[in-house]
């Protein structure tokens, strides 16, 4: 047996920040009943704030802690900057709602709370174990603020979907972990390295390769790829808008960020072996969305397919399995970010005589009857669909180019021809918008806090091309890491 | 040594095959006891590992506990299980066919001979001698130290789960009395006790203030 | 040539102002500026005129490079010669003279400002075509007018038949011009150049040469010439590509006078005598040139005497003088052919103008069936169209009685077979002339009134600005034959070097040789056709319909215009509608679209469809989804990674 070190507790400083002023708002909360449910919100926000603000105050150098269950990096700075950012604008966005949908209980900004907590308890992973409590954490979580009103059929019964395949899916994670236990000696990714370099070249048992498999299903299905992605359009749809906003932010994102570091830290060897299960998943996925989103008529379900579109495209670069293929990746999910809850913050805007109204054709018109919220939605749909000088074009280009310059030309054909189907459905909201007839006009004032968020997002979308330094070279720096 | 092969396979084939019970029973009172005796055995195989004490704790709890309230909750609910499960037969062919895949794999890559675990030495916490030191104090020497950790967090998961269901469960009823001693103990007299003066064929009449 | 220069730029000037700040300027001012323009322009094209031609002064001058690349150079300069001078006398002042006219017919038109825009326009591109010194500036400014011409007539753009007769004159055109454009191309192709005085230095030595084409030999100037003269053949309007011509009456009268009168429509005589260096050694081309020039001069006139359009009339005149012009170069007398020109444009130009004055009496009438017994009323009209006619007819001692007399000798003294061929056609053709002409007058001017009574009311002279650039044209009418005389005088004229004829082929000068019943017989003609048309109209008024029963299958032949319309209606314009039709809606619509873009839309929403039923909201469906997805992937590894 090994000895034990005291942990380096200044390694998890932003997690433990998070986890005590977690603890204390619970209590003020449970004193003070739902009526603090906005100052807690926006006291959840600070924490975030402060979290941030710890996360960059690391120097970003390599180091573990907790007997090497957890790591900080530059990759885990940049990431857990992505989860703050994401969770801390959905959260600020979705308050008009929570107060409006009598969702106003305190409970709300502490569970999201604890969900972010657990995301970067994910992106710090450095274990199978840690891995996996990280996820129960924040899916738990999820499964709760999915179910929130839980008075409405939908927000149940997408919450009741959500725990059940979520369970399904941990159980594979858990089937695969102990595989890989099994076959290589070792839960923390230090160790599986070891014991895969151990057996040599030609030599793996294929075990440790099914074990892989069960374990990037269980990913998988937490980024939402094709066909592990079934429940997205159903929770999606179901839950609460500004709880859909949160969870195709920042989830999505950390889980992203686990497949990354599992996929190339511990098996980096079998990069070759792993690479064709993204790329499979890769193609499905965008191909599959740019397909199903075309039917929709539920803006939320849309997005959801959005979104598993997206991941295909991201999953593209990590296919390469190059450092320029990573950095397309983060390059891809920060620019995922900030559109995705820009146009959340659209959604949570379409309200008509007090009620949400969730119908894409409910759009119709939009530039008649509020020009400044059309305009900002037909930047994110121009950019999501590809097109410059928008962020999601460079997004784009940079995992296509990697793709390219990998030789993986198949993929990026088919990228860039899914993208071509998807541009369809992000342009049919945009000719909607501006060349149809209005209906019912938006209830206005649409909230302080969507407006910024919507104004912030949509300027970072439109003119990221004029500044992307910040987040190039970020992304440079934390793909490195995963590359020593 | 082949007593304790001997009942580790009984042990395992008791497991397995309660566990299929559990779910090809008719009754579901069936199925949990079914479970029970899923547990029952897996605890008997903690204890030929030498873990008696996950093997207690997988008794007082699931069995004491988990499986017993399950009992209660399928006995106390009317839940009509034979409509449930009237899709169960048609899916039941295209199910077992990809289990049969996905078992003949698992089978084939156990079986593939490349099984060539490292062990003891490559296993990061190997089992103790129970000969220097008790089960639980060795667990409780990792656990608190090494898995501090993952303790914490799991600490917190129970939490998350505890609002949780209380969150979608608990409802502030409207019209439920609620004894309120502070309240009792204020009560005057005066506040409360009014004298009138009823007259003939009147009737008494309350007029708040 | 500072000064030719400037009369070249000024209707271009004018064009601009009145065409970009018509708006700003006004209807009254607009025209005002083009005309100033205009006539500076015309005062100065006299001057140039007087100084080149008749002082024997030509020059050229170098303005810029144009296009350089590779061994292909084309600067833009102006050969200011004395051929180029005599063709800037006549669209210069036939030019200025239509624009004053203009004023006046045009006075209640709301788009003044673009009519004299695109007056002044024409006016710009056919100088850069006469003054050009390469063959790219002479196509630049024959894309130009055709451009104008375009615009020109489609100018009541919200006529449907105006707009068909422009798309047929631009067509039509276009079939000329292709021809024209590899003419260009093979000239570029045997000289290197497409400069004047390279390619017409090295015409003796390429000629007889051929080239390699598809498996077969052509001579290099023969082929040349041939496809230059088919471009000219659809400006000019000949034989086979006349058919835009009539159409082309659609636009205002004054446009007609210019463009398709006096100046665009000569631009293809102009080319052939500019290119006479290269002509003269293509024997054959020239006999095509002189072979259509005839057969167009007898066609034409056959069809103008069944019209009834005055306007129409007047324009199968201008299509039947074409063709004397052209068989004049055919047979090596392009001073005559150019005399002709000259002449031509002002007598022309008064007719249509006249004709306009007509129509402007008579309330936009056109039809002649319907005019008649006005000439009390109008007097100077009257007048001034019998003067024309008088030209036209070829009447001793107007001008049209030199030009075309010159003509008819030189065919004659070409002493050849197609001389012989064009001499008698073109004798006949001089009496149907004359009866046409006397025909258009009886009919339009005596008789009795066949218009209704309120139109009647309403014949009125025209205002002197119309007036008074008609009597500026019959003087140029009754005088030019005189005073031009010396263009096709002894020696080649007054055109020194600008037109070269080779000894053998001098007919002008025999021309001046000819016997006297040669000189006398289109005279007699001219009187005999005279004659006939008064006795036909004026004296027995009933017998032109007893003669049309009479001869009815030759007068269908005739007032259907040897049915050419309905000829390429079935030949040409039904294939390429159908196979344009066919092309769009089964090769565009339904191949292109059907499996490009609309199949592919449809294909994809298919797949959407079934994407979408894929999402059961069964959760049972969505675990088995996972599992089989486990289960392939799993499945894949081993079988794609055991060996």
């Amino acid at each position: 047996m090994t000895a034990f070190i005291t942990p380096n507790y200044l390694l998890a400083l932003p997690e433990i920040m998070l986890a005590g002023l977690a603890c204390v708002f619970l209590l003020v909360g449970v004193f003070t009943g739902n009526r603090s449910t906005v100052p807690l919100t926006f006291a959840s926000v600070g924490a975030m704030a402060i979290a941030l603000g710890l996360v960059l105050a690391m120097d970003g150098a390599r180091e573990t802690s907790f007997g090497g269950m957890f790591v900080t990096d530059t990759f885990t700075t940049f990431m857990k900057c992505l989860v703050l950012i994401g969770a801390g604008a959905t959260l600020v966005m979705g308050l008009g709602y929570v107060k409006r949908e009598q969702m106003s209980r305190f409970e709300f900004p502490i569970l999201i709370l604890f969900a972010t907590l657990g995301m970067l308890l994910m992106i710090s992973a450095n274990d199978l174990m840690a891995l996996y409590v990280g996820i129960e954490l924040q899916s738990l979580s999820l499964y709760i603020v999915a179910a929130f009103r839980r008075d409405a059929v939908r927000s149940t019964e997408a919450g009741l979907k959500y725990f059940v395949l979520g369970a399904l899916s941990s159980g594979l994670l858990l089937y695969g972990s102990s595989m890989v236990y099994g076959f290589t000696g070792g839960t923390g990714f230090d160790a599986i390295a070891a014991g895969i370099k151990a057996y040599g070249p030609g030599n793996l048992p294929l075990g440790v390769l099914i074990g892989l498999v069960f374990i990037a299903a269980a990913l998988a299905f937490k980024v939402s790829a094709v066909p592990f992605h079934m429940w997205t359009p159903d929770v999606y749809e179901g839950a609460p808008t500004p709880v859909t906003a949160f969870f195709s932010a920042a989830p999505k994102i950390a889980a992203l960020a686990l497949l990354l570091r599992v996929l190339l830290g511990p098996f980096g060897e079998l990069a070759s072996s792993w690479n064709q299960i993204i790329l499979f998943i890769s193609i499905a996925s965008m191909a599959f969305a740019a397909f199903a989103a075309i039917g929709q008529r539920n803006i939320k379900r849309l997005l959801a397919y959005s979104s598993i579109g997206h991941v295909g495209y991201a999953l593209v670069g990590l296919a390469t399995a190059t450092p320029e293929g990573v950095r397309g990746v983060l390059i891809y999910m920060a620019l995922y970010m900030v559109m995705t809850v820009g146009t959340f913050g659209a959604v949570l805007a379409m309200r008509q005589k007090g009620q949400m109204v969730e119908e894409i054709a409910d759009l119709a018109g939009l530039s008649k009857t509020n020009p400044a919220i059309a305009a900002v939605l037909g930047i994110f749909m121009f950019s999501m669909a590809g097109i410059p000088p928008f962020a999601g074009f460079f997004g784009k280009l940079y995992v296509f180019m990697a793709a390219v310059n990998s030789g993986l030309y198949g993929l990026a054909i088919a990228g860039v021809l899914s993208s071509a189907v998807g541009a369809y459905y992000y342009l049919r909201i945009v000719k909607l918008m501006y060349f149809d007839e209005p209906t019912e006009a938006f209830d206005r004032p649409v909230g302080r806090e969507v407006m910024a968020v919507l104004v912030l997002s949509g300027i970072i979308t439109a003119l990221f091309f004029a500044y992307p330094a910040p987040i190039l070279s970020g992304a440079q720096a934390a793909a490195a890491a995963l590359f020593p | 040594m082949i007593i304790q092969t001997i009942v580790f396979y009984v042990l395992a084939a008791v497991t397995v095959g309660a566990g299929m019970a559990v779910i090809g029973s008719r009754n579901p009172v069936h199925s949990v006891l079914f479970l029970i005796l899923a547990f029952f055995s897996s605890a008997g195989l903690f204890v030929l590992m030498g873990a008696e004490f996950v093997a207690m704790i997988l008794i007082i709890v699931y069995v004491g506990a988990v499986a017993v309230l399950f009992l209660f909750v399928v006995m106390m609910l009317d839940v009509d299980f034979a409509s449930l499960r009237a899709g169960f037969m048609q899916y039941l062919p295209i199910g077992s066919v990809i289990g049969a895949i996905l078992l003949a794999e698992l089978i084939l890559v156990f079986a593939s001979g490349s099984v060539d675990i490292k062990k003891p030495d490559a296993v990061a916490m190997p089992t103790p001698d129970p000969a220097q030191i008790a089960n639980t104090e060795a667990l409780g020497n990792i656990l608190y130290t090494h898995y501090g950790y993952l303790f914490q967090i799991a600490g917190l998961i129970l939490l998350v789960a505890m609002i949780g269901a209380i969150v979608l469960t608990h409802r502030a009823r409207t019209g439920v009395r609620r004894q309120n001693i502070a309240e009792q103990v204020a009560r005057r007299p005066k506040d409360v006790v009014r004298l009138t003066d009823v007259k003939p064929g009147e009737g008494a009449t309350w007029k708040s203030d | 040539m500072g000064l030719a220069i400037a009369a070249v730029f000024l209707p271009l000037i004018g064009a601009a102002i009145a065409g970009l700040f018509g708006r700003v300027l006004g209807q009254r001012v607009a025209p005002l500026v083009t005309v100033a323009a205009m006539g500076t322009s015309a005062a100065l094209g006299i001057i140039t005129f007087i100084d080149v031609t008749f002082g024997g002064n030509p020059g050229k001058a170098f303005l810029f490079d144009w296009i350089s690349s590779g061994t292909f150079q084309a600067a833009w300069a102006f050969r200011i010669d004395e051929l180029t001078g005599v063709m800037m006398f006549v669209v210069t002042v036939v030019s200025f003279l239509v624009h004053v006219y203009s004023l006046g017919y045009m006075a209640h038109d709301e788009h003044k400002p673009r009519f004299f825009a695109y007056l002044s326009l024409f006016t710009f591109f056919m100088l850069a075509l006469i003054t050009a010194d390469n063959l790219l500036q002479l196509y630049f400014g024959w894309e130009g007018v055709g451009l104008a011409s375009y615009l020109l007539i489609g100018f009541w753009y919200k006529r449907p038949s105006a707009n068909a007769a422009a798309i047929k004159a631009f067509v039509v055109n276009r079939v000329g011009d292709f021809g024209f454009g590899l003419g260009i191309l093979a000239i570029y192709l045997s000289f290197g150049s497409i400069e004047y005085d390279v390619i017409f230095a090295k015409a003796p030595e390429l000629a007889g040469q051929t080239f390699h084409f598809l498996s077969g030999e052509f001579d290099i100037l023969e082929v040349s010439c041939i496809l230059l003269f088919i471009g000219a053949m659809g400006k000019s309007a000949q034989f086979l590509l006349h058919t835009w011509l009539p159409d082309a009456m659609e636009g205002p009268t004054p446009v007609s006078a210019l463009i398709h009168a006096a100046t665009m429509v000569t631009a293809g005589v102009f080319m052939v005598a500019r290119c006479s260096p290269l002509f003269e050694y293509a024997p054959t081309a020239l006999s095509v040139v002189t072979f259509f020039g005839a057969t167009t001069a007898i066609f034409a006139a056959t069809i103008a005497l069944t019209q009834n359009d005055i306007k129409r009339v007047i324009a199968y005149s201008t299509c039947s003088q074409l063709g004397y012009m052209f068989f004049a170069c055919g047979v090596s007398a392009y001073q005559a052919g150019i005399f002709h020109l000259t002449t031509h444009a002002f007598f022309k130009a008064l007719l249509f103008l006249g004709a306009g004055s007509v129509i402007h009496a008579m309330s936009n009438e056109q039809d002649m069936r319907r005019m008649g017994g006005i000439w009390k009323l109008i007097p100077l009209t009257y007048i001034l169209m019998w003067i024309g006619n008088l030209a036209l007819a070829g009447v001793p001692f107007f001008s049209g009685f030199f030009s075309k007399d010159i003509i008819l000798e030189s065919a004659f003294a070409a002493h050849t077979g197609l001389g012989e061929y064009a001499f008698w056609l073109g004798i006949i053709a001089a009496a149907l002339t004359a009866f046409y002409s006397w025909r258009l007058l009886i009919m339009t001017f005596h008789g009795k009134p066949r218009a209704d009574h309120h139109t009647m009311e309403h014949v009125h002279e025209s205002p002197w600005v119309m007036t008074v650039p008609l009597i500026v044209l019959a003087i140029g009418a009754i005088v030019t034959g005189y005073l031009l005389l010396p263009m096709v005088g002894e020696h080649g004229g007054v055109f020194g070097a600008s037109i070269l004829v080779l000894e053998h082929h001098n007919a002008l000068e025999a021309a001046h040789h000819s016997p006297f019943w040669v000189k006398a017989l289109p005279t007699i003609m001219a009187v005999l056709g005279i004659g006939a048309a008064y006795f036909l109209y004026m004296a027995r008024p009933d017998l032109p319909a007893k003669l049309a029963k009479a001869l009815r299958p030759l007068y269908l032949f005739s007032f259907n215009k040897w049915y050419f319309d309905e000829l390429y209606d079935f030949l040409f314009v039904r294939p390429a509608k159908y196979l344009g039709v066919g092309l769009w809606k089964r090769g565009d619509g339904g191949l292109i679209d059907g499996v490009g873009p609309d199949g592919i839309a449809g294909a994809a929403w298919t797949i959407a469809q079934r994407a979408v039923r894929l999402q059961t909201g069964y959760l049972y469906h969505y675990a088995f989804a996972m599992l089989v997805g486990v289960a392939a992937i799993v499945t894949w590894y081993l079988f794609a990674s055991s060996p």
